[in-house]
């Protein structure tokens, strides 16, 4: 029995401390936001956060991540509504969708950092996130929109401070 | 097909005899058409069994049930659009859900639950239109009987019915819930329905968001692979070093044996010949399954195919296309053979495509549960009617007793046409006695594929004095995708009575240029065809035949010194059968010329650009679509594509922000295709594994792409594919303009373009 700490629950799962991290989500927790791809490291759409880095859980061994803090796409918002996730809907990235919940947390360890990004860093960000559907163009334009509203949100925020 | 795999026959479901009912059921209010012929229908609402195409509930939620495969085109989200259109509903109240394998949600068309072809549209917009008609005709009417008004006064919209006079109104869900909506529309009073007409929409042609986008920003979809069973087991496969052929010659478990919660190693016992020398590790979890499958020890028979490799592949290609009487012919126009004794000019060439994978995100998963005496497969498949009884084959039961659960496709691409999938689930939760999961890793997933065949094409033109391409021989070497479904409903009779023959391999080769003597062979690589099981791979035979026909036409073009995109526009003269599509053809063509600003500008040194016209997909479903590819070569021979305008005439767009989506991703799978997607065969197995060595666009390498939706008031045809097929030839096309090298092999690479640049 391992425990850990997944959008802030402490969680107990019968994995092998050498196991990957991704099944032991997916499978065992039921968390199926998370998807595998490749299992290689080669895709993406197995991304989540740990201690707020974006990892891929394929590659990542379920003892690696006792006592840290991991974040899955079930967990990046309360409802559903991250700017990302806003974003998302009005560009209306998805297709078949089985690679987004990956790019959305790929892309959101970006703008944790940087919520003004220039083309070529989100390019050089995401570069590591297939999209067989290939909705690499609307992907970057959610980006920007979500990192947009991000600067807005920061603004009015600073502004409410100084008054 | 072998006797095996036992299909339920293809049954049309002629809606035209059918009638549509509107029954209240204590859901609320369900829609459908009726289950049986008229004759026989029951027309009293209490032997309500229609096949339900959606449901409206008391709260006023209308839910569509889509008999379609979604794998990322939003078909669900369209048909709800177009019954939404007539209905009368809030977008808002508009929801979705997928069918099972029941016969009821069978295409009206096809007879089957297939999706593929770009079909889905086009052949379910009038049924769709209808019933949503049909459903605010029956609300209406209750509405005007509670009200006290003529039907005739009311107004729907918005899920309301008001009638303004009087300032009554009633929602849908309030008449729903009075339960006195219940009416029966004879087929012909059905055909009577004024549907209404473009001028009057307010939801087609408008680009609502789509239904299924907020589950899959936030994980909620429910694909395939995220099926969970109380008490189920997990699958992981081992698959032999050869594609097909291959045979187990014996199992050592021992170490598996050691692996925690391992259950039983299941060495597949094909009957449907889906698969080969496949062993399934069953574990209580899925990481267990993958470690006891790694530590099984198998011996193979490699069978016949395992020393072939693709060259022998195109070696045995070539030689069947020499020889005189090999294939059958898909076009026998005029008379070749007279018409090239005339010729004052003849040219050849030869084109290939190499073998690709589909690959789609999700890689290949089932479940399979037996409960009582029924069989229940849990996967995302696009041709539930052939893949029940391919799964039914493989439990040893009648088809009858399979239901196959839709799920949500993580992509499709024509990959989960297919079945293969299904059959280590259904042997191993009958050999372990619980339900199983199998999940493909990624490795299975590649070298399994039922891959894009590869092709061989050889094209001989003949030309007049005054450079016109007068002869055409257009031979097309390639396995048989379609035929291996063992369906003959799919194949098609060839022109010399020869025998059926697989359009799916030379669709596109009936262009519609006029072309006084053409013809077309189709011949099957059976080699190929027996070590490289084929599949559909989006867009399929065009995806081939368009790289042949679109490059040869430029390469004429430039040898009478004409300009390509001009050449084609004389060829697109509208004669005989081509009157109308050549028309749409040229014109779409002219668009993307225009976009583009070919010929309008120098490019710079090294740069170029090139056209291709299609009319993907079958000839009598095309989508007319071209493209003007803007390239950069450099010295190295390595091409950059700086823009791909695309022009595309789809008759009507339900959802236009949907189709731009889906021609952009359509270009852009051209663009993989063209430039980075290779798979070979080697000792009888895909070479590439995964992500590593087969490698599809990434970000960095998206190019500026602008797509121009024509949409002229036709039918709506498909948008899913054609654009594919009109990247490679425009790319290679746009290679020559700008260096002089003509590559004639896909995927165009650096090292072909510049040893075509010494030439
Ligand atoms: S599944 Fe982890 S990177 Fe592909
Ligand atoms: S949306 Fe289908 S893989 Fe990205």
């Amino acid at each position: 029995m391992v425990t850990l700490n997944i959008n802030g629950r402490n969680l107990s799962v019968e994995a092998a401390n050498d196991s990957p991290l991704l099944w032991a989500i997916r499978e065992q927790l039921q968390m199926t936001g998370t998807k595998f791809g490749c299992g290689a490291g080669l895709c993406g759409a197995c991304t989540v956060h740990v201690n707020g880095e974006a990892v891929r859980s394929c590659q990542t061994a379920v003892g690696d991540v006792v006592g840290k803090k991991v974040t899955t796409i079930e967990g990046l918002s309360a409802k559903g509504d991250h700017p990302l996730q806003k974003a998302w809907v009005a560009e209306q990235v998805p297709q078949c969708g089985y690679c987004q919940s990956g790019q959305i947390m790929q892309a959101a360890s970006l703008l944790a950092k940087n919520n003004n990004p220039t083309k070529e860093e989100i390019v050089a960000h995401m570069d590591g996130n297939l999209c067989r559907c290939m909705t690499y163009s609307r992907i970057q334009k959610a980006i920007m929109r979500a990192a947009n509203e991000m600067r807005t949100a920061a603004n009015s925020a600073t502004e409410r401070r100084a008054t | 097909m072998n006797s095996h795999v036992k299909m339920t026959e293809l049954q049309s479901t002629d809606l035209s005899r059918r009638s549509f009912l509107v029954g209240a059921a204590a859901s609320g209010l369900m829609l459908g058409y009726s289950a049986m012929p008229d004759a026989l229908a029951a027309t009293a609402p209490a032997n309500f069994e229609p096949s339900v195409w959606y449901a409206i509930a008391p709260d006023g939620l209308v839910t569509v049930t889509c008999g379609k495969a979604d794998m990322g085109q939003h078909v669900a989200s369209t048909m709800a659009q177009i019954i939404c259109e007539e209905l009368g509903a809030k977008w808002s109240d508009m929801r979705v859900s997928l069918a099972s394998n029941d016969p009821k949600f069978n295409d009206p068309v096809l007879g089957a639950q297939i999706t593929g072809g770009s079909w889905s549209t086009m052949m379910n917009f009038d049924a769709m239109s209808r019933a949503g008609a049909a459903g605010r005709i029956a609300l209406a009417d209750a509405a005007a009987a509670s009200m006290g008004v003529p039907a005739s006064e009311l107004a729907v919209r918005d899920s309301m019915i008001s009638h303004a006079k009087s300032k009554k109104q009633m929602s849908f869900a309030e008449i729903v819930k009075s339960g006195k909506a219940t009416k029966t529309f004879t087929p012909d009073e059905l055909k009577a329905i004024k549907l209404k007409t473009p001028d009057q929409y307010t939801m087609i042609g408008f680009s609502v968001p789509q239904l299924d986008i907020p589950d899959k920003t936030r994980g909620a979809a429910k694909y395939g692979i995220d099926v969970m069973l109380p008490g189920m087991a997990y699958g992981a496969i081992v698959t032999p070093p050869v594609r097909y052929g291959a045979t187990v010659k014996s199992v050592d478990d021992s170490a598996a044996k050691k692996v925690p919660g391992f259950i039983k190693a299941v060495t597949l016992d094909d009957k449907t010949a889906t698969t080969t020398g496949w062993v399934v590790a069953v574990a209580n979890t899925y990481q267990n399954a993958r470690k006891a499958a790694e530590a099984l020890k198998i011996t193979y028979d490699g069978g016949p195919n395992a020393k072939l490799s693709s060259e022998s592949l195109f070696a045995e290609a070539k030689r069947l296309q020499a020889l005189p009487d090999s294939g059958e012919f898909f076009v026998k126009n005029g008379d070749t053979a007279a018409a090239f004794g005339t010729t004052a000019k003849v040219m050849e060439a030869e084109y290939t495509t190499n073998i690709n994978i589909h690959a789609p995100m999700e890689p290949m998963n089932a479940t399979a549960e037996f409960k009582g005496d029924i069989l229940h497969i849990y996967t995302g498949n696009q041709f539930a009617t052939r893949s029940g009884a391919i799964a039914a084959g493989a439990a040893g039961i009648d088809p009858k007793y399979v239901v196959m659960h839709q799920m949500w496709l993580g992509g499709g691409f024509g990959r989960r046409l297919d079945a293969d999938m299904t059959v280590p689930a259904v042997q191993a939760a009958k050999a372990v006695g619980k339900p199983v999961k199998v999940i493909y890793s990624r490795e299975n997933d590649m070298t399994m594929d039922f891959s894009r065949p590869l092709t061989y094409q050889k094209v001989k033109a003949g030309l007049d004095g005054d450079g016109k391409l007068i002869a055409l021989n257009h031979d097309v070497v390639s396995a048989w995708p379609t035929q291996r479904w063992g369906i003959p409903d799919f194949l098609s009779p060839s022109v010399d009575k020869k025998g059926p023959l697989d359009a799916f391999t030379v669709n596109g080769a009936d262009f519609f240029y006029t072309v006084p003597n053409h013809n077309v062979r189709a011949i099957k690589n059976e080699m190929a065809h027996n070590a490289t099981p084929s599949g559909q791979l989006r867009s399929v035979a065009p995806g081939w035949t368009f790289w042949a026909v679109e490059s040869m036409v430029d390469e004429i073009a430039h040898a009478v010194g004409k300009d390509p995109a001009q050449y084609r526009i004389e060829m697109l003269d509208g004669k005989g059968d081509n009157a109308g599509g050549a028309q749409r053809l040229r014109n779409t063509l002219l668009a993307a010329m225009g976009l583009a600003g070919y010929g309008t500008k120098e490019l710079a040194k090294g740069e170029g650009m090139g056209v291709a016209c299609v009319s993907s997909q079958e000839r009598k479903t095309a989508s007319w679509t071209a493209c003007v590819a803007h390239v950069a070569v450099a010295p190295s021979g390595e091409v950059t594509v700086k823009k791909l305008t695309v022009a595309t005439d789809v008759g009507t767009q339900v959802n236009p922000d949907g189709i731009q989506a889906q021609v952009s991703g359509a270009a852009l799978w051209g663009l993989s295709l063209a430039l980075y997607e290779k798979a070979t065969l080697k000792d009888g197995g895909i070479e590439q594994t995964n992500f590593d060595s087969y490698t599809p666009l990434r970000m960095s390498q998206l190019p500026e792409v602008a797509v121009s939706v024509i949409a002229n008031g036709e039918h709506a045809t498909g948008v899913g594919e054609p654009a594919v097929t009109v990247i490679a030839p425009a790319i290679g096309n746009a290679v020559f303009n700008a260096v002089g090298a003509r590559v004639r092999s896909l995927p165009i690479t650096a090292e072909a373009v510049k040893a075509a640049m010494k030439a």
